[in-house]
């Protein structure tokens, strides 16, 4: 066949890819091959007919000897292009191993929050539940602040399979922040078997329940309620006084305390917090 | 607790009480303070300031039947209550 890559078309073969992009330079040279037999006259009618392929466009060809020609390259002919070629490639290494490193440094760092993020909290007190320290000093210091009054309202509820009487003896109280109150509830067991219930328990709106603080309840710890027994159930709390200096709470002047009753059986524990 | 499909939010947190869960009053010692408290309340519409007299005597009723720690009053929040009583509680 003498090879698509024959001295006399190599130029051709080149110029033609260029143009018939999607084609393959196989097929573009084929194409062109028999307008450019050394038997055809002449390069004019070279010319016309890759004109006449409709594809002709800045390419020039330069009538060179084959014998002149340099040695081929596949893709580009010059060592400038090359040159370009390998320094692209050379970037898009760096690149990539830039971003290859920023993904696993991101990886890395999702791990390592949880920790910080724990000792963050720590420091600053934020998220209620990593606090250390923070209890009886407080109550002993804090100043009620007067002009705020909150009220609080109650709400107890039960499980379905609990069969207690579980109310509120108040509906309602009227407290300041900074100062300690106490409230009922009541619970009785109509049944004829000891039951044994723990409760846990909700603040509304969501943002107040981050100064709501129980002294002491009667939640998380199993009760154990005997046959038709019926117990009064204190709820000892106070709201922590920076309550009056969160812009946040300006609105908040209703405070819900909601309790709610489960029935604890055998290996069954309720994923709040306990403090056994 | 927090319903479901609430992903993006943040959910509530319970958080165990400071001093830990009071011991069930079975034998009801401490129920007549427990009355006289409910009484003031509704007395007062409810208002806790106007009651701290008797929740005081409530928690120090159970603090003697033993259904509470010993805490020195000012510790619950009581300190402008006690005035010149000396507790020696603790």
């Amino acid at each position: 066949m003498g090879g698509l890559w024959h001295p006399g078309w190599r130029r051709v073969t080149f110029c033609g890819w260029r143009w018939i992009h999607p084609g393959s330079p196989a097929r573009a040279a084929e194409r062109v091959e028999p307008f450019l037999r050394p038997e055809w006259s002449g390069t004019g009618v070279a010319e016309k007919g890759l004109r006449w392929l409709g594809t002709w466009k800045h390419c020039s060809l330069p009538a060179r000897h084959p014998a002149l020609q340099p040695p081929r390259r596949p893709k580009s002919s010059d060592p400038f292009t090359r040159a370009h070629v390998e320094e692209w490639r050379q970037r898009n290494k760096t690149t990539l191993t830039y971003v290859a490193a920023v993904a696993v440094a991101m990886l890395g760092a999702s791990y390592a929050a949880v920790p910080l993020y724990r000792l963050y909290c720590q420091t600053t007190g934020l998220g209620g539940s990593a606090v250390a320290g923070h209890a009886s000093d407080q109550i002993e210091n804090m100043v009620p602040v007067k002009d705020r009054i909150i009220k609080i309202s109650f709400n107890a509820d039960v499980h379905a399979s609990l069969q207690w009487n579980f109310r509120p003896q108040q509906t309602e109280i009227y407290v300041v922040p900074g100062e300690t109150a106490l409230a009922f509830y009541r619970a009785k067991n109509p049944t004829d078997k000891p039951v044994i219930g723990i409760s846990t328990y909700n603040v509304v709106p969501f943002e107040a329940g981050q100064y709501f603080n129980k002294i002491q309840c009667f939640c998380f710890e199993e009760q154990r309620l005997n046959p038709q027994e019926e117990v009064d159930m204190p709820v000892f709390f106070y709201i922590d006084p920076e309550f009056a200096e969160d812009p946040r709470m300006i609105n908040v002047d209703l405070i819900t305390l909601s309790y709610t009753f489960f029935e604890a059986k055998e290996g069954h524990t309720l994923p709040v917090p306990g403090y056994n | 607790m927090s319903t479901a499909m609430n992903f993006g939010t943040k959910s509530f947190q319970p958080r165990p009480p400071d001093k830990g869960s009071f011991p069930l009053d079975h034998l009801g010692e401490c129920k007549s303070f427990k009355e006289k408290f409910m009484k003031c309340l509704y007395d007062n519409h409810f208002e806790n300031a106007l009651c701290r007299n008797e929740s005081k005597e409530y928690l120090e009723c159970r603090m003697e039947r033993k259904l509470m720690l010993q805490e020195p009053l000012e510790k619950l929040g009581f300190g402008d209550l006690i005035g010149g009583k000396s507790e020696a509680k603790k």
